[in-house]
């Protein structure tokens, strides 16, 4: 209470306010904001980046089978850099890895490419009746880091800076926004073809599934949102699984799978298909893996 | 505009209002009105009007909106000033009770689908739910009378001029009150719920106290439909559901209709839901009147089995 009168004295038009803050719907955000600031103490939105020993590290004393894993992960993969287990780690990741790519290729034409995907993404939430403005800022906002880690103009920016606004909760956060609706719009555009893996997945219509599980912050994603969002934009993903599955044989093996984009699948161009944003999933949590 | 020049354009949360600020002055709506203040373009004011063929036909009623700093990843708190005997004045009202619940807002609602949900919540039955009131419709009606002859007075003078200048817009927009209110041909479904929940406690004994369930949390469904549509293109929305009529939220004037036409088929749930409710009523009469004969003693002349 003493704080809600300090408040209403510093803001004079906050003064008439009076009871904005006693009911429940704040309780629950007080709650989730909570939790949100106790895994910000412990790693940003975005970490640095990590050799595989950092992960081993952390099962030490822990399962045989995942320490063996990580030792055969050691051959292919260099290093990890984990993302913050807000239920946004998908996103997130896909974003950076993304973005680093091309800073580090400078492919133009891959710039074009997803450019064009984007508008035709555009075109889908306008004709599902998105109004403009609520997807608008996102949108724009992507485009913008989409050209800033192309080199050469003024608004160019380095490696470091592009960690920096990966970690910049206005930047990231609306970036993060913009996958979710392109992912919402895919899944909406094709709900035939979706709607047997929502089902079977939470028993919910596509509607409510877009609703309830990917427009709304900090929803974790799941095979579907991964699907629709490579189909979207056209841009594969390998997922590497690590779990404590193991083969019958006794060998232990790490899986993997690659989300190959249906435009690209479909081509039959017979070439294979190297996606260059890798993931590392442990039940319930996205990072990302640089190939070695 | 003014309140252009004063702020950082660069906060992400200003633009997007201002983009909504802009948008609604583009597409005026007949059923509500919002508007931010001057000096905070964080606080806004709005006024409804009562949705048509409810005791809240002709009210007009104002309320005030904040948009918090991180708007539009956190949902805005609105709270109304006009007593209308539905929802506490100068209280906030608690988002939970439209499904809004707030962990699940969505940065794709807007101050627009906000509002349309209110007026669609306003027939509701409250179910106790915090910052809710169940004034009878008679009450309500008195209110939605007096809520014409002036708007309420809050706030600074400039939020006063805010004010004033919405229900001017409102008044010129908004039928009065109806002289007789309708007979309620067709009951409100949010209170048939209401019943459905009190007779669990009676008993099971009547199958129409599962199908009146079934039925009621359908109905709860329709005041979300009618937000998914305030974004697209609410023209299309049926006339029996709870939202008045011409909600011209139409923004795109694209049509969803894959989105809308399951939602199409109403009058059929109507008549069960009335039958189920009649059927609810009589199991309930029938419970309480073998209990009174229970306690009474008399049981054993029409029961004789306990």
């Amino acid at each position: 209470m003493a704080k809600q009168q300090e408040e209403s004295n510093s803001n004079p038009a906050a003064a008439a306010a009076g009871d904005w803050e006693n009911f429940r719907d704040d309780d629950i955000m007080l709650q989730h904001s909570a939790i949100r600031a106790e895994q910000a103490d412990k790693i940003p939105f975005l970490g640095d980046k990590e050799p595989l020993s950092a992960l081993a590290a952390e099962y030490q004393s822990g399962s045989s089978i995942l320490l063996e894993k990580i030792k055969i992960l050691d051959e292919k993969y260099s290093a990890i850099r984990r993302t913050r287990g807000d239920g946004n780690c998908f996103f997130r990741s896909f974003m950076f890895s993304y973005l680093e790519h091309i800073l580090e290729t400078q492919d133009k034409a891959e710039v074009d490419r997803v450019k064009a995907n984007v508008e035709e993404c555009r075109k889908t939430l306008q004709s599902l009746g998105y109004a403009d403005f609520t997807f608008e800022d996102f949108f724009g906002l992507f485009l913008e880091q989409l050209e800033n880690v192309i080199q050469g103009t003024d608004a160019s920016i380095s490696h470091d800076e592009l960690v920096e606004r990966s970690r910049d909760q206005s930047i990231s956060d609306y970036v993060v926004m913009f996958f979710r609706f392109i992912t919402s719009g895919e899944i909406r555009k094709r709900a035939e073809f979706f709607e047997p893996f929502i089902l079977g997945l939470n028993n919910a219509t596509v509607d409510q599934f877009c609703k309830s599980s990917v427009e709304p912050m900090g929803e974790e994603s799941d095979h579907v949102h991964i699907i629709a969002l490579s189909d979207a934009l056209g841009v594969p993903v390998r997922v590497v699984y690590l779990d404590r599955s193991s083969c019958d044989t006794g060998g232990v093996s790490v899986n993997h799978h690659d989300f190959v984009p249906s435009a690209l699948s479909s081509g039959g161009s017979g070439l294979e298909i190297n996606p260059y944003i890798t993931l590392l999933y442990r039940p319930g949590h996205y990072d990302i893996l640089y190939p070695k | 505009m003014a309140t252009t020049d004063k702020y950082n354009l660069k906060n992400p949360a200003v633009k997007r209002i201002l983009m909504e600020v802009k948008e609604m002055q583009s597409n005026p709506s007949e059923d509500f009105m919002s508007l931010p203040l001057e000096e905070n373009i964080f606080e806004w004011q709005f006024a409804i009007r009562g949705p048509q063929d409810t005791e809240f036909e002709g009210g007009i009623y104002h309320g005030r909106i904040q948009l918090p700093s991180e708007y539009p990843f956190k949902p805005p708190s609105f709270m109304l000033l006009t007593p209308n005997g539905r929802f506490e004045t100068q209280t906030k009202i608690c988002l939970s009770i439209s499904n809004h619940h707030p962990e699940h807002w969505q940065p794709s609602w807007s101050v627009r689908t906000a509002l349309v949900a209110l007026i669609a919540f306003m027939p509701t039955a409250p179910n106790g739910a915090l910052g809710s009131l169940d004034y009878k419709k008679e009450e309500r009606r008195e209110l939605a009378i007096k809520s014409r002859e002036a708007s309420p007075k809050f706030g600074t003078p400039d939020r006063q001029k805010v004010i004033d200048e919405i229900h001017e817009y409102m008044l010129s927009k908004a039928p009065p009150v109806p002289e007789n209110l309708k007979q309620a041909s067709e009951e409100n479904p949010g209170e048939k719920e209401a019943e459905a929940e009190g007779s669990e406690n009676a008993g099971r004994s009547a199958n129409s106290v599962d199908s009146a369930n079934a039925g009621g949390e359908r109905a709860a469904e329709e005041p979300q439909a009618a937000v998914d549509n305030a974004n697209a293109n609410a023209n299309a929305v049926d006339q029996r559901e709870a939202v008045p009529r011409q909600v011209r939220a139409g923004i795109s004037n694209q049509q969803v209709q894959q989105r809308l036409a399951p939602r199409n088929q109403r009058p059929s749930d109507d008549r069960f839901l009335t039958w189920a409710a009649v059927g609810l009523a009589v199991a309930i009469v029938f419970l309480v009147l073998k209990k009174l004969v229970k306690s009474s003693g008399y049981d054993a002349i029409f029961l004789r089995e306990s």
